[in-house]
């Protein structure tokens, strides 16, 4: 059974709705992944809000939807109360604590929909809203194997892998990558070796289908940003070839770039991969575009 | 005396249409003019209604039955081998109902319909995805941009 992969929101830090945002689209962080019939949407980015539109007009609708929240900031849980199945009965949401009492998710999206944020309470939405729990980080949900990993994001953030089947698919955004001073590349055609990457990183995106990965800043944005809690698209293309997986989608597009711009980084990061060898494919989460693997 | 604050526009000329154009309907339509398009003049109201629309285009540049404009009318548009795809190709490398391209809203949409050998998006493989101005397609050998006007 295949798996697919939809982006509803791509960008990092804000909404950037704009003439020069069209292409890959200014809507902040939201990803369906899908194993047959079950969906789970990672993040709820203000792109939360189109997929909910889709998801209620789908024939048949789902009756059961896994939420996954990587970190509380803004980009990743404004949309939520947006979300169109919030306000269906028959919709059951299971928003996931990466343990048993790790209820944080739930709180923080429940606490941004009190009086004084949001007019309609968490109460009073239509679907059942499930405090759920992985165990210890991993789950079987129908089939899929969830499991979590740490990424290095001021405030904690954590990134989710699904397998099933042979696929995995790989969600890894709001991951700082280090790079010391001296090992920043000078411009975006550089030939160095690999950069190192954490090993528990590298396994956990090893040999995926697709990584989904932070890449909000070229090499220059990233030295005037160090610490910010997001890497440069040559540190992510790095990763991914020493993972060996197959497919990369540049994630997180920082709110001050361009279409044009990001093709730019794609492009640099193409020639990087081809250089070094790899058969890696590269491009940029783009909103709109769905993946099957 | 009280001072006018609005600067007086020059009352708009009386357009008639001697034959039933491209805007024929949209002329027809200010005979039911709501209270609230009854605001806004009627050259207004009619370009307001062209922007909630977009004409959609292909052009193929490689492959077989190319060079061609493709425009794209109606609902939706098949590529693939079949006789009666609108937009028929004879590379064996294509399905027979290869992908299709759907008309939503502003938007047009490309869906790949299982095909053996894929759709790709700006050298990328795709199962679907919304459409922008400038989008390389390539199915089986041929190769499309797509654009919006």
């Amino acid at each position: 059974m295949p798996a697919f992969v939809k982006f509803w929101g791509t960008r990092g830090s804000i909404p950037t709705p704009a003439s020069w945002t069209r292409v890959y689209g200014g809507n902040t962080s939201c990803v369906e992944v899908r194993f047959d019939d079950t969906i789970f949407v990672c993040d709820a980015g203000s792109g939360i809000r189109e997929l909910g539109k889709d998801l209620i007009a789908r024939q048949p609708a789902p009756e059961r939807l896994h939420l996954l929240i990587t970190h509380a900031h803004w980009d990743h849980i404004q949309g939520f109360p947006f979300f169109a199945p919030l306000y269906q009965p028959a919709i059951k949401i299971h928003v996931y604590g990466r343990r048993a009492e790790d209820d944080n998710p739930f709180r923080l999206l429940s606490g941004q929909m009190t009086s004084t944020y949001f007019p309609v309470s968490f109460h009073d939405v239509g679907a059942s809203i499930i405090a759920d729990h992985l165990d210890n980080g991993n789950k079987v949900i129908d089939g899929v194997l969830v499991r979590t990993f740490a990424l290095n994001h001021s405030g904690g953030c954590i990134g989710y892998s699904f397998s099933k089947d042979g696929r995995k698919i790989v969600y890894a955004t709001d991951n700082e990558l280090e790079i010391q001073n001296g090992d920043l590349f000078p411009d975006l055609n550089d030939t160095s070796p690999l950069r190192q990457a954490p090993e528990e990183l590298v396994a956990e995106a090893r040999e995926a289908d697709l990584l989904i990965a932070d890449a909000q800043y070229d090499e220059q944005g990233y030295s005037t940003r160090k610490k910010w809690g997001h890497s440069c698209c040559f540190s992510a293309t790095d990763l991914a070839l020493r993972a060996k997986v197959k497919n990369l989608a540049l994630f997180h597009h920082d709110p001050e770039d361009t279409d044009r711009a990001i093709d730019q980084k794609v492009l640099a990061c193409r020639r990087r991969a081809a250089r070094l060898g790899g058969r890696l494919v590269i491009c940029a989460a783009r909103e709109g575009v769905e993946m099957k693997f | 005396m009280s001072k006018r604050i609005f600067p007086i526009l020059p009352k708009p000329a009386k357009k008639t249409l001697s034959k039933p154009g491209p805007f024929a309907d949209d002329a027809r339509d200010l005979g039911r003019m709501t209270e609230f398009d009854a605001t806004i003049s009627g050259t207004a109201r009619i370009l307001r209604r062209q922007r909630d629309s977009r004409r959609h285009s292909l052009e193929q540049f490689e492959g077989d039955g190319g060079p061609r404009f493709i425009k794209l009318e109606g609902e939706e548009t098949v590529i693939g081998r079949a006789p009666d795809a609108q937009v028929r190709l004879t590379s064996k490398r294509a399905s027979r109902q290869h992908a299709f391209l759907r008309v939503r809203g502003t938007d047009c949409l490309i869906f790949d319909n299982d095909s053996h050998n894929g759709v790709f998006l700006n050298g990328v493989k795709v199962h679907s995805a919304v459409l922008r101005d400038g989008d390389v397609i390539q199915v089986a050998d041929s190769v499309f941009v797509y654009s919006e006007a």
